[in-house]
């Protein structure tokens, strides 16, 4: 099979039982993408294929084939670098010990792909398929809205924060 | 020039670019070359013995390596055992079932293979025999005298039972003008971390040298447990920890599995990781806070409390956790039960008890059911004799000026601020207004609840506190720091603790960068390694980091700070009280052109004797141990305000306040977060969250499907205010990694039955899904 993994096509031989995540930790070292649950229920394994948020523990690899993902390494573009909704995350301390966070920032680079003004209640409806054991959920939320501010600075879209810093 | 101070800002955490860039490494990212990987064949059945385990098909799997039960363990290896705790029963145990498993889930084999689907594939094909036996599965079914019993050596289900007497109860009770009794019980859960636990155990036959990297909270105490079961060596024993996805109390033991695993890497001279998965974690890791307590509480007309009994069940399941013992649950719940509140008359028993369930292991705050139950009972109380909740709290907490005082059980109180936070929260969530709104609602067929809970949380755990406990050997409890300055004069600071999740290569950097005077980014703090760490056996646990790491680092930091000063000193032979560290540099006073930076104070200590060090030692590197004193509470009043819809049974909380005081903050958004964390955990306990299990022992929550967690849909922005007391003491920081579960389940629970008064619903209980609302309310 081949596959696009965060702009680089790769290739792989697949068993029929390898799941997208085996693929993307084993065969291609990319152990960012984290199994919390290996049911599908915890969405720490998040990834977009073709754009779109997958459970990576779920999906089969081979059906995979001839798509693009993205995984939490392929965010910030070169190796260490961060985009702005990492950067946002980070000013507002969103995550504490980091297991689901892969799965936090796909689905909110799901959401803000869609929505760059999205609402407190927007941000929770997207988050809400990621199970977060540390934070309460409080600086996600906040880390994403903000995120969302910059972006909209960023391309000078339409202001209006929506909340970008609980008090 | 003015340097900002980093302490008490909220500073960017050291950890978050590798977390938040997918660089993390947890105990799963470890690839050893010629790795194995591990599987369990884990009992189907609560309570049965083993008739046989045939291992054939297994071990001629193409793939699998090596199966090994307890037959060929038993002759290489030791079991796990604890020495007991006066009147405790503490089974000895194996690591695979010897003879008789006592829950769903035991693991009976280790199947190690080229890959875990393989590893998976051949414990598929072990096959064991089981004569099935009746399973003990409730606390009362447990204490019945035919019961079946986990331990027939022992001769009973119940491995603890103690009595207490304070002041005399019957009198006091006699001048009451209202007794209340009632029964509350909080439903066995669990920790639930996001990584669930593993290990990678690496064996070297030429040294014989075992290392073992492993998810763990307490790499130390790892390593001691481990080189006494497996009789492995401990200067040939290295335990090292990664990145920790979580754990809350959960992975501070040792597993069955991590014997296990470790064994077959000695026997295979070969690299094993065992990776548990989500049913495994939720069935066998731990499960938490099964407790029933039975209170008669009396009042006098006033309210004031005159005397209170507590008859106390715990479950602790079906085997030991090593470690911290089933009666230190109930002490910890005796000595904690009266918190601030005036009580002169109490009596407190406590009875432990073994079922087939998953092993009791500690939970954030692990003595919770002490500030729940009590906080319960003075709701009950209150609307008994027709007071405010609000207003009875204040009727009975110490006033400043009887303090300091020990508590009927003789805990120090010091400095209590339970009066001002309570009064602080009823103000932040406008509590008159509140009681408006609710009695406009009600008109409107909408339910609207308050409920408050106050606690003091020992933050460490203070010598007063264990003397009450009663049953710890060491009164205090110590903690080391061990900081080095670099040849290039950077710092690196090794630390017993072992954080995951708690940001301490933040917050412990802050503290070296400010008391030695250097950048942050000069400072590197190094934890989960055994060959380096200060030996500790609690690693990260029980909310001590702020105070006994932070004195540790801060006292080592001081000294290595004297070091470098005389560097300077003996260089220029210029006093050491003319100099001062400002911004990474040495600077004399008065003398602008004198400037020592940090990388020449480096290079100087390593290659000239006698300057850093009088007897001609190289280097700079400085011990520092700190040890806990009496005061170290943190405090705080929750609030929080519900609507239940008795339609559908769904409670939506409406606000939650959090009034904290932990003296002063080290990094205030790090503080908040463990606040806000702890707060959604006790939230999600009361309205998800349950480890059930059927009558016949089966278990019924193995995946996140039937074990729900709150979401970020599901709790709501908590508001946390913070009280800035000052300690007279050196270190001002004090723990805030529990409370937050600690009071939320009882601020959560006063307000749903607030809520429900119209319905006249008594919660007695903690679990409060929504067909257990409607039914509580009579409505089905």
């Amino acid at each position: 099979m081949r596959v696009t993994v965060n702009g680089t096509e790769r290739s792989a031989t697949v068993e029929p039982r390898h799941t997208l995540a085996e693929l993307l930790r084993e065969d291609f070292a990319l152990t960012g993408t984290h199994l919390g649950c290996e049911q599908g229920a915890c969405g720490a394994c998040t990834v977009l294929v073709d754009g779109a948020s997958a459970r990576s523990c779920l999906f089969p690899a081979f059906r995979a084939d001839g798509t693009s993902v993205v995984t939490v390494e392929g965010l910030g573009g070169a190796p260490g670098a961060m985009n702005t909704l990492q950067r946002a995350c980070l000013e507002r301390h969103s995550f504490q010990c980091g297991f689901c966070t892969p799965g936090m920032l796909i689905a909110a680079t799901e959401l803000l792909a869609e929505n760059v003004e999205p609402t407190e209640a927007d941000v929770r409806e997207a988050l809400s398929g990621t199970i977060c054991r540390c934070t309460g959920y409080d600086s996600i939320v906040a880390g994403v809205l903000h995120a969302a501010d910059l972006i909209r600075v960023e391309t000078g879209a339409a202001s209006g924060s929506a909340m970008g810093e609980h008090s | 020039m003015t340097i900002q101070r980093l302490t008490g800002t909220s500073v960017q955490r050291v950890e978050d670019p590798r977390i938040l860039t997918g660089r993390g490494r947890y105990v799963d990212d470890v690839v050893l070359p010629g790795m194995l990987h591990a599987a369990f064949v884990r009992s189907p059945h609560a309570h049965a013995r083993i008739m046989s385990i045939d291992v054939t098909a297994a071990s001629i799997l193409p793939g699998v390596h090596l199966v090994l039960t307890d037959a060929d363990l038993r002759p290489i290896i030791g079991d796990l055992t604890a020495n007991g705790s006066p009147g405790l029963f503490v089974a000895t145990y194996s690591a695979l079932a010897r003879g008789t498993v006592r829950l769903v889930g035991e693991p009976i084999a280790i199947v190690v293979a080229d890959s875990r689907a393989l590893a998976e594939d051949g414990a598929a094909l072990v096959a064991v025999e089981y004569y099935v036996l009746d399973p003990v599965v409730d606390m009362d079914d447990a204490m019945r005298d035919d019961a079946p019993l986990l331990y027939p050596e022992h001769g009973s289900n119940v491995i603890y039972r103690t009595e207490h007497r304070y002041g005399d109860t019957a009198s006091a009770f006699a001048g009451a003008a209202h007794i209340v009794r009632e029964r509350f019980l909080q439903h066995r859960h669990a920790n639930v971390p996001m990584e669930c636990r593993g290990g990678v155990a690496d064996f070297s036959p030429a040294t014989r040298a075992l290392e073992y990297t492993v998810s763990h909270q307490a790499p130390h105490a790892m390593r001691f447990q481990l080189s006494l079961i497996l009789r492995q060596p401990t200067h040939l024993l290295r335990v090292r920890c990664g990145d920790i996805g979580g754990s809350f109390g959960q992975k501070g033991g040792i597993g069955r599995e991590d014997i296990a695993t470790c064994a077959a890497a000695r026997i295979l001279g070969r690299p094993v990781k065992w990776i548990e998965d989500r049913a495994e974690n939720l069935a066998v890791a731990g499960q938490a806070r099964e407790e029933r307590l039975e209170v008669e509480a009396a009042i006098d007309a006033e309210g004031h409390l005159l005397g209170v009994r507590v008859k106390m069940v715990m479950d602790t399941g079906a085997y030991p956790q090593l470690g911290f013992p089933a009666s230190g649950y109930t002490n910890v719940v005796r000595s904690l039960f009266p918190g601030a509140y005036r009580l002169g008359h109490y009596d407190f028993d406590a009875v432990a008890v073994t079922t087939n369930k998953g092993t009791y292991v500690p939970y954030r705050g692990p003595w919770e059911v002490e500030t729940w139950v009590r906080e319960r009972m003075i709701d009950v109380l209150a609307r008994t004799a027709g007071i405010d909740p609000v207003e009875i709290r204040l009727r009975n907490l110490w006033n400043d000026d009887e303090l300091p005082r020990k508590s009927v059980v003789g805990v120090e109180l010091i400095k209590m601020t339970q009066r001002e936070s309570l009064l602080q929260a009823r103000e932040r969530i406008d509590y008159d207004a509140f009681r408006v709104e609710q009695a406009e609602a009600r008109k409107n067929g909408r339910y609207l609840g308050i409920g408050f809970c106050n606690f003091i949380e020992p933050a460490p755990f203070m010598p007063s506190l264990i003397k009450a406990i009663g049953f710890m050997a060491a009164p205090r409890t110590p903690q080391e720091a061990h900081i080095r300055v670099e040849p290039d004069g950077t710092i690196t600071l090794f630390t017993s603790q072992q954080p995951h999740g708690q940001g301490h290569e933040t917050t412990l950097a802050q503290l070296i960068a400010d008391e030695i005077g250097v950048g942050i980014e000069r400072v590197r703090v190094v934890h989960g390694d055994t060959q380096v760490t200060p030996f500790n056996f609690v690693g990260t646990g029980g909310s001590r980091a702020a105070t006994l790491a932070s004195g540790a680092v801060m006292g080592a930091a001081r000294q290595v700070r004297e070091r470098i000063l005389r560097v300077a000193a003996e260089l220029w032979e210029i006093d050491i009280t003319d100099l001062d560290i400002v911004d990474g540099e040495v600077v004399a006073n008065g003398v602008p052109s004198r400037r020592l930076p940090m990388q020449m104070v480096g290079i100087l200590a390593y290659t000239r004797p006698g300057l850093a060090n009088e007897d001609g030692s190289l280097g700079i590197d400085e011990h520092h141990a700190y040890i806990s004193y009496e005061g170290t509470w943190s405090q705080s009043t929750h609030c929080c305000t519900v609507e239940v819809d008795v339609e559908t049974g769904h409670v939506r909380v409406l606000r939650f306040v959090v009034v904290e005081d932990c003296g002063e903050m080290i990094n205030p958004a790090i503080v908040d977060g463990q606040v806000r964390g702890g707060v959604a955990q006790g939230i999600s306990a009361v309205l998800f969250e349950r480890s059930a299990y059927g009558a016949d022992g089966s278990y019924r929550a193995d995946s996140l499907s039937n074990y729900l967690v709150a979401t970020a849909n599901d709790i709501p922005h908590i508001e946390v205010v913070h009280r800035h007391s000052h300690p007279d003491d050196p270190v001002p920081f004090r723990g805030v990694g529990e409370g937050g579960a600690i009071g939320a389940p009882a601020a959560l629970t006063n307000a749903i039955e607030d809520a429900l008064v119209p319905f006249g619903a008594k919660i007695r209980e903690q679990h409060l899904p929504p067909h257990r609302i409607l039914e509580l309310c009579g409505l089905i």
